[in-house]
């Protein structure tokens, strides 16, 4: 009865431990969903196709983040503006997404002031005009005309890649070059690249 | 030996089981102050961090850690850095995960700058896996 006993208390030891071992399998941080719906990590590593991806962009803007604030560029807190990113791929890619994420990183870094990209000036020129010839506001309350601050840097973007292609294989190279320009001077006084390789398999 | 000896050893092999599970199994040639930094989120299966160097740099802090993979067979690195600042809260919203691959005996030199001149300590957080 006392052998039985032990026996059963050895018998749920032991079949207890696989299921132990299963529980601490290794895992990755991936994105590896198939026929499910589930929220992944914004951070993990996206290898769903080997087309531009969001582990791509979050790359790009990380290595050129610190590339600035490494380089101490912006000693006294610059401005800088965006100017344009060039995509030169074959795929359709909303290059701009990747400066923002640049901008996002600098802004919170507190090392650097950004001033309105071109794209963003209409806005701010409509509500200037708003709050200057609407007649609506208290005068001593409405910004001034002829009051901004003007980019010491312009900061500007390419993208290219070189596809190649085989019946078992494609291998993508990115090459993502930003530079940040001195707007009186002209000259470059940073550059920096971000190359990726991704190869896909059948 | 009795049956409840068995038992007792058969059920501390189980519990030490259970617990390394919850271990940190760096490699062997990661020194004792990079292991410190080193948060592993799988077995390092060969893979050692054999230096890291840390420099503050126009008021950002650059770590640079050397990866040498142990073994010949390829290894699949996941790695980013987690910035911390003097109270031990994260600082930034937290670094993308990023792929490396290490061929067998390779050695590649991963590089983290920290977001901004609050953080004053880091960890690197890392995953090995073999390829697919």
């Amino acid at each position: 009865m006392i052998l039985s006993r032990y026996s059963l208390l050895l018998a749920a030891l032991v079949g207890t431990m696989p299921l132990t071992a299963c529980e601490n399998a290794p895992s990755t941080p991936t994105v590896r969903f198939d026929r499910q719906v589930n929220y992944g990590d914004a951070k993990g590593v996206e290898l769903v196709t080997n087309e531009f991806g969001s582990s791509d962009l979050q790359m790009i803007a990380e290595k050129m983040t610190g590339s600035l604030l490494e380089t101490g560029i912006f000693q006294g807190r610059p401005t800088v503006t965006i100017s344009t990113v060039k995509n030169k791929t074959s795929e359709y890619i909303d290059t701009t997404n990747v400066m923002h994420s640049i901008q996002t990183a600098l802004v919170k870094s507190g090392k650097v002031r950004f001033v309105r990209s071109i794209n963003e000036m209409q806005s701010g020129v409509d509500e200037l005009q708003r709050q200057n010839q609407s007649g609506l506001y208290k005068q001593n309350s409405t910004a001034k005309i002829g009051n901004m601050t003007a980019a010491r840097y312009s900061m500007e973007g390419e993208l290219t890649s070189i596809v190649k292609q085989t019946a078992a294989t494609k291998d993508v190279y990115y090459k993502f070059t930003l530079k940040l320009f001195d707007v009186e001077e002209g000259t470059i006084e940073w550059q920096d690249e971000k190359e990726i390789r991704k190869t896909t398999r059948r | 030996m009795t049956l409840r000896s068995m038992l007792a050893i058969a059920a501390t092999a189980w519990l030490a089981l259970a617990g390394s599970a919850q271990a940190q199994y760096h490699d062997p040639a990661t020194p004792p102050a990079v292991a410190d930094k080193l948060f592993l989120t799988s077995d390092a299966k060969g893979v050692a961090v054999t230096e890291m160097r840390i420099q503050p740099k126009n008021g950002v802090l650059v770590v640079q850690a050397d990866l040498l993979n142990m073994r010949h067979n390829e290894r699949m690195v996941y790695y980013r850095f987690r910035w911390v600042d003097s109270a031990g809260n994260q600082v930034g919203d937290g670094e993308s995960w990023k792929q490396l691959p290490l061929m067998g005996m390779g050695r590649q030199t991963v590089k983290g700058v920290s977001p901004s001149s609050e953080a004053n300590d880091f960890q690197l957080e890392m995953n090995v896996d073999r390829p697919r």
